[in-house]
Order: structure tokens, then sequence, then C-alpha cells
């Protein structure tokens, strides 16, 4: 079966795009699709370290997006994104792989499908 | 000294981090003893539907519900 | 005067939020995605007193060195109080 690129491009929890794109994610990789989660623009934000939803009622998207690469969600994040949004790599959840423009060009013209969240 | 305090909410319950500023924000202020109207308007009204399910965001309902037996006052 | 930025640096909405409140000489507080521009070096050439919200901040993982140092943290509760005390607050961007 063809593989799913998803990509992110929005910072977690201002709004619902991030919580979607991991849903979407696990939901992909329990049916057996290969999944890859692209990060891009502050969407490299939701693969930061240490957040903390202490007293927000919100799902832990840190601890979701573990989750998905624990499924096996191959997790990508643009490497000019992140020096944009002073990520710096100590700082990114382990498993998340740093991607340069041309290797997510790459990984968008695998994919058989796109999802843009 | 005690204050009005008037929040607009315009966009639907589970989209956006407003219903979680708007909850927070409001109920401090009656926890203060301001009055806090809340105006929901356009999507925002979608806040205020009864049944909502919503776990892992803030649930419109249940929030606003608590809020309004505090004393906020709700226009739509 | 207050304005009360939401939107994240990235955004028109945000940048908008921030030039406003630059120009009219207000104050500015950050919350929601906004908190970003709490990072050091993303507020230059903004001469008033910023505020950013602290569940905000945990909320997305941004550590205490990672924020400008004459950036204010607010709960909600200072947050209320602030408000109270201005004549007028605008937002949120």
């Amino acid at each position: 079966m063809g593989k799913i690129a998803m990509v992110l491009r929005r910072a977690p929890y201002g709004d619902i795009n991030a919580a979607e794109a991991v849903r979407h994610a696990m939901g992909g990789v329990a049916d057996e699709l290969t999944v890859d989660l692209i990060l891009v623009d502050s969407g490299v934000l939701l693969a930061k370290k240490g957040q903390d939803d202490t007293g927000t009622g919100f799902t832990n998207l840190e601890g979701t997006l573990k989750d998905c690469i624990d499924m096996g969600v191959e997790v990508y994040a643009d490497k000019a994104s992140a020096r944009e949004q002073h990520l710096e790599s100590a700082d990114i959840v382990d498993g998340v792989k740093l991607a340069s423009a041309a290797e997510i060009a790459e990984l968008m013209q695998e994919a058989k499908t796109t999802m843009i969240f | 000294m005690a204050k009005t305090f008037t929040l607009l909410l315009s966009t639907s319950p589970y989209s956006y981090e407003n219903t979680l500023t708007a909850v927070k924000t409001a109920e401090s202020a009656l926890d203060k003893g301001h009055t806090v109207n809340l105006i929901a308007s356009g999507d925002g009204v979608y806040c205020f539907l009864k049944k909502q399910k919503a776990k892992g965001i803030t649930n419109a309902e249940e929030e606003f519900s608590r809020l309004i037996q505090k004393g906020l006052k709700v226009y739509l | 005067m207050l304005v009360i930025v939401k939107s994240a640096p990235d955004t028109t909405d945000g940048k908008r939020g921030i030039k406003l409140a630059r120009d009219m000489a207000a104050d500015v507080v950050l919350l929601q995605n906004g908190i970003y521009f709490a990072q050091r070096e993303r507020l230059e050439g903004f001469c008033g007193t910023a505020y950013v919200l602290d569940d905000d901040v945990r909320l997305r993982g941004l550590k205490n060195g990672e924020i400008e140092k004459d950036i204010k943290r607010l709960d909600y509760g200072s947050l209320v109080d602030l408000m109270a005390g201005e004549d007028k607050v605008m937002g949120m961007f």
C-alpha cells in the first residue's frame, strides 16, 4: 500500500491541527499504512521537549508524538524551520529526524497521498 | 475595585485554544469579584450546545456551565 | 493600553499585534501561540513592557533560559489584575 505524508504547518495547542495530525498518523499506522509525519514552519514546535499540560485539560502532544514514533510513524522536522523557530537539536524529542528541504521534497514525492494540517 | 470584563468568543469549541483562554480568564475574574459577560458570536455559539462529549481538551459545555453557576453572564 | 497577542510569530496576525502595540506605545500580553514572541531576540525594537502567560509557556515546553530576561511572567490571576488596571485592552491578535 502507498505511503501517506502528513504535513503539520502549525504550532501545537493554539489550534487543533497538531492534535489532529498525530491522531491521524496513529490511525494510519494502526491500520498498517506507512506514515511520514513532516513538521514544517511552526509545526516543528510539536517536537519540543518538556511540554507540561498540568491544569490545562489538554492532551500532552509531546507524549502523543512519542507514541506515534513508538508505533512506527517516521517523524521529520524541517531543518530551516527548526532554526527559524529557535528550536535546538538537543531540545527535539528523540526519534524525530531533522531533514533538509530536498529530503522533504523527496518524501512528499514518494508519498501516494498527502494530508496537510 | 470591581470592574466589568466582556469577552467575545467567536470560534468553535474544539478547533482553537480560545475556549480554554476564555474559561480560565473568566473564572479568574469571577473569583476576584468582577462582573464577567461573555458574548458568543458566530461559531462561538457552539460552545453552549448540550451533550458535548469532548475529552483531552477543555469541555466547553461542562466548563461554561460551571462558570454560569459562578455568575458568568452569557449572551448568544 | 494593553494589546493581547495570541498568534505565533510566523503569522500576519501575530506580527500585526506586535506592530500595533509598538506604534501605540502600548504594553503587550503574550498568550497561546503568541508566547513564542517571548523567545530571545524576537521582540527587538519593542520598547514597552511585555508579559507572558506562564500556563501557555509551560504547555509548550519553553524553558526559562529561552525567554528574554525582562519579560514578566503572569498567571491568570495577575492577568486579570493587569487588565482591570488598564484603561483599554485590545485583542486578541
